[in-house]
């Protein structure tokens, strides 16, 4: 590690220096008691997770505390962990039960659609879009239910497909992950993506 | 290439997950039905993106590591082989098993005559022995959770 490259404070330098260690070989050295390793991978995966959240859950408030539940189920199944899997195929599928049980049983609720793009949310304080004072308050209005019809529609998803779409259209994960983590046959989910992207095309055309 | 095989490939292509091939972007520029497909599904995948999400709230940080220092404080074992390894409850064991020894030997008359203090105690096996043993039990178990939660009070203070 040259002076020049100092890490930041907290986080597992030697692992960013050398970019032929694995999540999952990270993982294993968890499992071994190495807390840095595991401030490690919740410094590297606190954002994918947050937003998979985020879209995944009806409000901010549960979106961020669904997502400190997976690092949570990270950090107590660290000494049943097998590095048969990716690391982020076993991560996901963890996210993937929170937030497919957190549907379940919250599915009576008002999903949270109402929410003002512009006022911070009451619970955690955030806006759900950067603010752009490029847009006039018209175009703001036309932006905000542009983006309300489009979660609305991907909620409206069967939900292996919207798990499907989330991943892959926001996550950037490709088939063969997604398949993983859905524990499907890659062309199970090929043709799972397929429907779900039409479904939207077809739903979404008169914003298009 | 068949029509099929380029729709399989499409939403990952559309997404920009992955790069055309050579015989994928001939059949698009020949075939149609599957450009015009392509093109919807793009124009799809654009309009997707403007589904934005926030970043982690401060407050997210915050709550995630008072949560994650709580988790780490427990302690790891089942309550088995904590019991067994800490000191203060492996000598407190030694004793209690020490009584019931006591207490096996004390079941013969002679014994039990010759101890007036244990004599109190009603027959193992008896109903009124076994509340007594059930009551014993309870006043042990209460204990130990005493322990149990000095044990994570030291804890919490060593790992601050
Ligand atoms: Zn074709």
């Amino acid at each position: 590690m040259g002076a020049s490259s100092s890490p930041a404070p907290g986080v597992f330098s030697p692992m960013l220096t050398d970019g032929s260690v694995s999540d999952a070989e990270i993982m294993l050295r968890v499992k071994t008691g190495d807390q840095s390793a595991f401030e490690y991978l919740v410094q590297k995966y606190r954002r994918p997770i947050v937003s998979f959240m985020y879209r995944m859950a009806r409000n901010a408030a549960a979106a961020e505390d669904l997502a400190q539940e997976v690092f949570l189920r990270v950090y107590r199944s660290r000494e049943s962990y097998e590095a048969t899997a990716k690391f982020t195929t076993w991560l996901y599928r963890i996210a993937t039960n929170l937030a497919v049980n957190h549907a379940r049983d919250t599915r009576h609720e008002r999903p949270e659609v109402q929410v003002s793009l512009d006022e911070p949310d009451e619970d955690t304080g955030t806006t759900l879009e950067v603010p752009d004072s490029s847009l006039n308050a018209e175009q703001a209005i036309v932006r905000r239910e542009r983006m309300m019809a489009i979660r609305q529609k991907v909620e409206a998803l069967p939900e292996q497909q919207r798990l499907a779409v989330i991943m892959h259209k926001y996550q950037q994960m490709d088939y063969k992950q997604i398949s993983e983590v859905l524990k499907k046959s890659e062309s199970a989910t090929k043709s799972l993506l397929f429907r779900a992207y039409e479904t939207l095309r077809e739903q979404l055309k008169e914003f298009v | 290439m068949k029509c099929e095989q380029l729709r399989e490939r499409m939403p990952d292509v559309a997404a920009g997950l992955s790069e055309a091939t050579a015989a994928e972007s001939s059949h698009l520029a020949s075939c149609i039905s599957c450009a015009e497909q392509f093109k919807a599904m793009q124009e799809t995948m654009a309009l997707l993106d403007e589904w934005q999400v926030p970043e982690p709230s401060p407050y997210f940080d915050v709550r995630l590591q008072a949560r994650l220092r709580e988790e780490m404080a427990k302690p790891q074992a089942g309550w088995a082989m904590r019991w067994f390894r800490q000191p203060v409850i492996a000598a407190a064991l030694t004793v209690i098993i020490g009584i019931g020894v006591g207490l096996f030997f004390s079941q013969g008359p002679r014994i039990h005559n010759s101890q007036p203090m244990l004599a109190q105690n009603a027959d193992p096996g008896s109903a009124v022995g076994d509340l007594q043993t059930l009551d014993n039990n309870h006043d042990l178990y209460a204990n130990f959770d005493l322990l149990d939660d000095m044990d994570l009070q030291q804890d919490v203070t060593a790992n601050p």
